[in-house]
């Protein structure tokens, strides 16, 4: 027992360092339970710009359907990016809930978070509030102005 | 409390009309497996969780999920904006437009209004997080199904992003249950309760 507790633990470090698509088990697990491995904490990333197309930013969680991908970045517009910095925020976050001790994984969370206030600011600037409380910062009240995000308009921002 | 921000979490641009392939999308707004489902799951399931890690992990997850039901409304949304009468009357699509016309409803491909009948809140950790993962894994083929019978290359982006984030979740209510198991008897996980024993 003890022996293939060492093999199954020298086994995770070679595959845990070789290829982000294998993650940690327990060396002896119970019976009876479902078990999904952990993924290894600081995971290998791709950028925001990259991760939002593919919808994860983790190479290793990356599993698309029949070679179905999206590979082209979206346009360089201000909703991108904003919607690029956003997702890289939720991804990490999810991350972080399930690995709050990786503190550099928390620290690329930051450097997203600095990042998507000023794409924010900027976005809000050009197009207008993204809540209504922000509409406090502008001169009138442009809360309500149009398009809304589900019309096909709202998607076509120009840079 | 939740507060709107007004830009959806990915673009949604479909450039043509197209009334039948809304009637088969729409399940994932109000179907058995759908968005609507799964954020009214994890949201109603997070009051019963005893550990801080569980509370958070189905609030930001359930939260994400809303992100998401706004999406599939866009996309039944656009593919069925300024439909031709011929359009209106096309296969499969007048059943629906007879009752909702260009209206975004929650239902099933099928027609079935969306029902909690589809979703569980068990209150029981293991026993939630263990139908989240099956949940997930259900949303995963319902858009695998979606790129199998759809040919629009603007819904199928926005449906494989989609599609990604269902494995994402699945990847951390796995881990969740992980760390919950650490939390419980060593030897039987199924000893007690943790949403009422102590």
């Amino acid at each position: 027992m003890e022996m293939r507790t060492q093999q199954m633990a020298q086994r995770q470090l070679t595959v845990e360092t070789a290829d982000p698509g294998y993650g940690v088990l327990p060396a002896c697990a119970p019976l009876a339970n479902p078990y999904v491995p952990f993924q290894p904490n600081n995971p290998v990333a791709y950028p925001a710009k990259n991760g939002v197309v593919r919808g994860t930013l983790f190479p290793g969680l990356d599993l698309p359907f029949m070679g179905m991908t999206n590979d082209v970045p979206l346009d360089d517009t201000p909703l991108h990016e904003l919607q690029a910095l956003c997702f890289a925020i939720t991804e990490l976050g999810l991350y972080l809930d399930t690995h709050a001790d990786d503190s550099e994984a928390f620290e690329l969370y930051r450097s997203y978070v600095r990042l998507q206030k000023e794409g924010a600011a900027a976005y809000e600037k050009q197009y207008g509030p993204l809540t209504a409380a922000a509409a406090a910062e502008g001169a009138a009240y442009d809360w309500l102005r149009d398009p809304w995000p589900w019309e096909y308009d709202a998607n076509q921002k120009e840079a | 409390m939740f507060v709107y921000e007004k830009k959806l979490q990915y673009p949604v641009k479909i450039a043509r009309p197209n009334p039948k392939l809304a009637g088969i999308v729409i399940s994932q707004y109000g179907g058995p497996d759908g968005e609507l489902g799964a954020s009214l799951r994890y949201l109603s399931q997070r009051y019963s969780m005893p550990y801080a890690e569980l509370k958070g992990l189905l609030t930001d997850i359930g939260t994400e999920e809303l992100g998401h039901l706004e999406m599939i409304g866009t996309i039944v949304h656009q593919l069925t904006k300024n439909l031709t009468p011929e359009q209106q009357r096309e296969g499969g699509f007048a059943n629906y437009f007879v009752d909702h016309t260009v209206g975004v409803y929650p239902q099933s491909a099928g027609g079935t209004p969306w029902s909690a009948a589809g979703m569980q809140v068990k209150g029981d950790p293991i026993a939630d997080l263990t139908e989240d993962l099956a949940a997930e894994q259900k949303a995963r083929v319902t858009y695998d199904n979606i790129l199998r019978l759809s040919d629009d290359p603007d819904v199928n982006d926005v449906i494989k992003f989609l599609r990604e984030r269902e494995i994402v979740h699945f990847q951390r209510f796995g881990e969740a249950i992980q760390k919950l198991r650490e939390r419980l008897n060593e030897k039987n996980v199924y000893y007690l309760n943790p949403a009422i024993d102590n």
